[in-house]
């Protein structure tokens, strides 16, 4: 402060100065003042004025000088808008490298200012905005210096605010890592672009310039290529792979194909399995012997009443008369990609994966069966819902098949249920799916021989099995719509047509419910008006003001909510197109319309935490009139904000607090959605409180939520979870307890374990990428509050954790890999124990009709191929508890292809240098094609028709059932469909 | 010696020269030439440099600033006195070694007295608060506090009266301008008293000699009173605005939101 200290005590001499006449005593003033500005702003402002006609002064030489210390004043009044203006003024004199916090405060104002610009130009089409020129002088300058400096990043950020998609390539470009800085560029293009429109220009910009790079990352470009809604780029893309002599390229390809089956675009992927050039080749023969070629999979449907059959890759008929080798590979390929972007290969595997690793708990089942009240059906149709829950997609259904007695118990509505549950069960078990369900199916004509209740929970079972990969079944569940009018089945076939058909946007489909809707009746109209928004998702087709229409038309409640629902899932992931149909519906007379209106904006602002949705959610959550709007309200934040899941427990904490116990329900499921599956700690404990609320149905809830939030997470990683086990016990073992909460026990038990805990709940793709299914699913799953059926689509939203490595041939070798942690963070949870003998011997009964049947066959295999079964089942590292009592537990372990690999532990997932395979791309779950090094050594293939697959060699040895069943699991042998059950009521 | 400082103080001897001989136009002239030049001196405010004759400078330049405000004063330019009297300041203020000048107590009181003129009696008290207490004794500063309690009181005649008691003789010039000033406040209070007043009583209460004066006075400052039958009539410039209405509606809604607010909180 030297120089202070020898400075003069006040302006005012130079303020004075200001006044003469002479211009040089006016300059002479000025620069001083500019000196000492940082001191003396606050004698300078009064004399603003002044220095500001000296600045409009058109003869006085020395206007930047002025402008600039102008500009400083207003910088310390705090006026940024006038500082900026005329820092603008200032011209050359404003030094935009200057390190100093005025420079510093009013460039990030200018490129404030200026982005505000260009995104109002942009947004208003409005080209009569024109940006000061100097405003962009200066931002450009400042772009130019991060790139030359080297902080990309920064320039990268600027240049996406202000819309410079120039700056943009050039940024990215220059940048020294282009591949990195690429990845970084998408990542905050997905987390902070808001409009919709504007992320795709960005998107674009980033595909052309990844062709412009010399080794293109493929993975990326299809990625980019599918949020862009271009299929044939990725055709083109993958075609180009698939004609390459490079097996390598093949396997990219197929990689390729994977990850987009991934986000689970049914639309996209047909186009693009459509686009994809057949072989050059004369092949009659195939058409003929390759009833499995997919794209024939639909003519074939039409007329057939057989079941769906896979695609097996290897089928094709490679006897023809192919003239070109070169062609004849491809063809080879071109089915094998075919079968993946069916989404059948990864379907059947998941499937396969579920099966062998299922480690459901039979005796938790039995313990909420016991303790359950006959009479109470309401918890004895949850009991059901846990069950398929637990055993989605695990084809396992001993627990029903036990209990036929006790299931018989269901009637009406229940009885659609129980039957609908054998879908969730069987989800993805595409073959077999129609001759599991045949007893149950309508016969012949309308209300040929069972309870129609069955029948219809049936036909929604099929939709279950088939969702958003109808393409086989959707006409076997059409004809069934037309050939009935009991409203009972009409509702399973809405339901199950609107899954299997979903997100086609098929127009006959379309009719059809349509017609079935204008029959106006109530139990039929509902599973309609839903069924037609998961048909129409995300099209915003002009359908939906039809919808609307007859929603205000009809008399209906029912009708009306499904309809509001329906309309709600056209406008998926639309957002700011969907503004005028969401504003239609929130400003609606009618409750249920605006309720509609709250699913509208979830779903169009899915995963996007933008800031005006988040406002007008609550806005709602506290100001309607109507408990059932607020609740909504609050639970769209699940949806809006699952993308950045730790945000949603701060944004709802207060409403979590609500004197309003709908409120309170809604906060509980807004945090189950949007932190399903992470176990986040702040999740749990806003939903600890909740689970004792005075009000029944908040407990319902905030025990389902928890359920959702806690799946995968083993009691070792957070011992809440073990406390939250013990709790929904003595929730369900209490007497004393209100049948709501209890309810909710028991799904919470179900949703804890579900898919034999080898499945969680996810939103979001790995590569970020909204899964629209699982979206889909859990939006209507929330609806479970109107009509429990609706429970089962929750399953949609499960997918399975796992390490799946395939080679060339699709085939699943077996392959080591590390998991650098310690087994016991992400281990199965323990099996409940009895300590009763009695429930000791029964479980050993839980054996599938099957097994008998296959135990026989794998010994049979196993005496062949003189292989022991056990030691290939040591590598799943089931740990005997005796051993580990023994030895202090190890640091890592060893998994084998296929295994379940649990979100949390991805991140410790490494792989062998030594190992025989490598990895196309590093992804430590999910489908992973392998590279094999050593192509001439025979594989050893798990998960097929070796019986080494006998990963099932239980814990404990308890439930050895399994084990034979386990190896029977083969492409070729799929399990037996179990043998029909009838209802003995 | 500098040569700068040379022609700085043999343009000053000029200067004041001139100022003996009352050539005005010339001082005026050589002033704007020496504060441009003052400029160029590093040693003088706002830098503060210690150069080797720094004291000499700052001396100088002093007198300078001084005696452009005696100029101002004689050519009665107020603005130019305010602009000269805040260059001058510094000097008195931040001394950096400076001998303290003889001449700053009346240029002090002086620049009190403009205030006082100029009727900014908040910047006056400013000042004066701003002055060390020695200073409040030397009569050239008792003189303007003196005359501001007076004109303060109201006691006006006592303010025309102070011409006579003048410390130096420059405040003369300003003690004439002092009368304006409360004859302004006098007719503005006047105006807002009465009605209107006979002739007579306006001038004794405007303090003219001759009734002339008075109707020169009203037909300069205030032509929106009226001379009518030997009165003047104050015309109420404008009835004052209608007291503001009440919102209130404005305020009725805001009170029913604030209800409904209430009743919704979360």
């Amino acid at each position: 402060m030297a120089a202070a200290a020898t400075m003069v005590s006040s302006a005012g001499g130079l303020l004075a100065m200001l006044n003469e006449t002479h211009p040089a005593l006016k300059l002479h003033a000025l620069s001083n003042l500019n000196a000492f500005v940082d001191y003396f702003w606050p004698e300078i402002s009064t004399s603003v004025p002044i220095i500001e006609s000296l600045y409009e002064d058109e003869e006085f030489d020395q206007r930047q000088l002025a402008a600039l210390l102008v500009s400083k004043v207003f910088y310390y009044l705090g006026e940024l808008n006038d500082s900026l203006s005329y820092a603008l003024g200032a011209g050359p004199l404003f030094d935009v490298s200057e390190d100093s916090d005025y420079v510093h405060t009013l460039l990030a104002k200018a490129i404030d200012e200026y982005a505000n610009f260009k995104t109002k130009a942009a947004e208003g089409n409005d080209e009569s905005v024109v940006v000061d020129p100097r405003l962009e002088a200066i931002v450009e300058r400042m772009l130019d210096k991060c790139i030359l400096d080297g902080k990309y990043q920064q320039a990268i950020g600027m240049a996406i605010e202000c819309r410079r998609l120039d700056k943009l390539e050039e940024a990215i470009i220059k940048s020294d890592n282009v591949h990195s800085t690429i990845n970084y560029c998408i990542d905050i293009c997905h987390s902070f672009v808001n409009r919709r429109e504007y992320r795709r220009e960005v998107l674009r910009l980033l595909v052309e310039v990844f062709w412009q790079l010399p080794s293109p990352d493929y993975l990326s470009i299809c990625q980019r290529l599918m949020f862009l809604d271009e299929p044939d780029g990725v055709a083109n893309i993958l075609e180009k792979l698939l004609r390459s002599d490079n097996k390598d390229d093949a396997l990219l390809a197929f990689q390729i194909a994977f990850d987009l089956v991934e986000n689970e675009h049914q639309a996209f992927l047909l186009t693009v399995r459509e686009r994809l050039s057949s072989p050059k080749l004369q092949y009659s023969e195939s058409v003929q012997s390759g009833s499995s070629e997919p794209d024939s999979v639909r003519d074939r449907n039409a007329t057939s009443t057989e079941d769906v059959q896979m695609t097996d890759g290897t089928q094709v008929d490679n006897s023809a008369l192919h003239t070109d080798p070169n062609e004849a590979i491809y063809a080879e390929r071109l089915t094998k990609i075919r079968g993946i972007l069916s989404g059948e290969t990864s379907i059947q595997l998941a499937l396969q994966f579920l099966y062998s690793h299922n480690k459901s708990d039979l005796l938790t089942l039995k313990t909420i069966k016991q303790s359950v009240e006959m009479r109470n059906s309401v918890c004895h149709s949850a009991t059901i819902y846990a069950n398929a829950i637990m055993h989605a997609g695990t084809t396992v259904d001993t627990f029903l098949r036990e209990n036929l007695d006790w299931l018989s118990r269901a009637t009406n509505w229940a009885k659609f249920s129980a039957t609908a549950g054998l879908g969730v069960i069987h989800r993805g078990h595409l073959q077999q799916g129609r001759s599991l369900m045949a007893p149950y199916l309508p016969q012949g004509g309308a209300g040929g021989g069972g309870s129609p209740y069955s029948e219809g929970g049936a036909l929604y079972a099929l939709g279950l099995i088939h969702a958003n990969h109808g393409e086989g079944i959707k006409q076997f569940l059409r004809d069934s719509l037309k050939s009935t009018n009991v409203e009972v089945i009409q509702h399973g076939a809405c339901l199950g047509l609107g899954l299997a058909a979903l997100g086609t946007a098929d127009n006959d489909v379309f009719d059809d419910i349509k017609n079935v809707l204008y029959t106006d009746s109530a139990v039929a109209g509902e599973a309609a008006g839903i069924s037609m928004g998961l048909l129409m998702v995300g099209t915003a087709s002009e359908k939906a003001g039809e919808m609307l229409a007859y929603a205000h038309e009809t008399q209906h409640e029912k009708i009306i909510r499904g309809l509001a629902l329906g309309i709600a899932l056209t406008v998926y992931g639309r957002e700011e197109e969907a503004d005028t149909l969401i504003e239609q519906m929130t400003r609606d007379q009618d409750p249920i319309l605006r309720y509609g209106g709250m699913y509208a904006l979830a779903l169009a602002y899915r995963g996007t935490a933008n800031n005006k949705a988040i406002r007008q959610l609550l806005h709602f959550a506290v100001s309607d009139v109507s408990d059932d709007v607020r609740r909504t309200a609050v639970l769209a934040l699940g949806f809006v904000l699952y993308s950045d899941p730790d945000q949603t427990p701060r944004i709802v904490s207060l409403l979590s607090e609500s004197y309003n116990p709908h409120v309170r329900y809604g906060a509980a499921l807004a945090v189950g959605i949007s932190c399903a599956g992470t176990g986040l700690s702040e999740a749990i404990s806003l939903l600890e409180p909740l689970t004792s609320d005075v009000v029944d149905f908040v407990r319902q809830g905030a025990l389902i939520a928890m359920a959702m939030v806690m799946v995968q997470i083993s009691e070792a990683s957070d011992s809440r979870v073990g406390a939250f086990r013990r709790q929904l016990e003595k929730i369900i073992l209490d007497k004393h307890e209100d049948t709501m909460s209890k309810m909710g026990a028991i799904l919470a038990s179900g949703i804890l374990d579900a898919g034999g805990r080898n499945v969680t709940i996810k939103l979001l793709s790995k590569t970020k990428h909204d899964k629209i299914t699982a979206v889909v699913g859990l939006a209507v799953f929330s609806q479970f509050w109107y009509w429990y059926p609706l429970i089962y689509f929750i399953s949609l939203a499960f997918s399975p954790t796992a390490f799946i490595g395939l080679n060339y041939d699709l085939k699943v070798p077996r392959f080591e890999f590390l998991s650098h942690a310690k087994p016991s963070l992400f281990e199965y949870p323990k099996p409940t124990t009895v300590p009763t003998t009695t429930s000791a011997v029964k479980l050993p009964t839980a054996v599938l009709s099957t097994s008998a049947r296959a135990k026989a066959r794998a010994s049979k295999k196993e005496a062949e191929k003189g292989k022991p079964s056990d030691k290939d089942g040591d590598s799943m590292q089931l740990e005997n508890p005796a051993d580990k009592k023994a030895e202090p537990e190890p640091s890592f372990e060893l998994l084998t292809n296929p295994a379940r690999v649990v979100p949390a532990q991805e991140k410790f997932i490494k792989f062998l240098e030594e190992s025989r395979y490598v990895t196309v791309k590093s992804a430590p779950s999910g489908f992973v094609l392998l590279k094999d090094l050593r192509p001439n050594e025979p594989e050893v293939l798990s998960l097929t028709d070796t019986p080494s697959s006998a990963a099932a060699s239980n814990a404990g040895g308890s439930v050895t059932g399994q084990q034979g069943s386990a190896s029977a699991m083969a492409v070729d042998e799929e399990p037996q469909p179990p043998q029909p059950f009838e209802y003995t009521s | 010696m500098d040569p700068k400082f040379t022609e700085v103080s043999q343009v000053f001897q000029l200067f004041k020269a001139a100022f003996v001989r009352k050539d005005f136009d010339t001082c005026m002239k050589l002033l704007s030439q020496l504060k441009v030049t003052l400029t160029e001196f590093k040693s003088l405010p706002p830098l503060f440099e210690e150069t080797p004759n720094a004291i000499q400078e700052r001396t100088l330049a002093r007198d300078i600033y001084e005696h452009a405000v005696f100029l101002s004063v004689k050519i009665e330019d107020q603005d130019a006195l305010e602009r000269d009297f805040f260059q001058l300041k510094p000097y008195y203020t931040d001394t950096h070694g400076l001998q303290p000048s003889t001449q700053e107590h009346p240029i002090l009181g002086l620049n009190l007295l403009r205030l006082l003129v100029q009727n900014r009696i908040a910047e006056f008290h400013t000042e004066l608060e701003l002055l060390p207490s020695s200073a409040l004794e030397n009569p050239c500063i008792k003189h303007a506090i003196e005359l501001e309690q007076s004109f303060m009181e109201g006691a006006y005649n006592r303010v025309l009266g102070a011409r006579q008691t003048v410390p130096h003789e420059i405040y003369v010039h300003f003690m004439d301008l002092l009368a304006k000033t409360v004859r302004d406040e006098i007719a503005g209070c006047s105006e807002k008293a009465y009605d209107s007043l006979s002739i007579n009583d306006a001038r004794q209460m405007l303090l003219f000699s001759s009734d002339q004066d008075l109707v020169k006075y009203i037909e300069e400052e205030h032509p929106e009173w009226e001379i009518r039958k030997g009165f003047v009539f104050f015309q109420r410039a404008k009835e004052s605005a209608p007291c503001k209405e009440i919102p209130s509606l404005q305020l009725i809604n805001q009170t029913l939101s604030y209800a409904r607010e209430l009743e919704r909180i979360v």
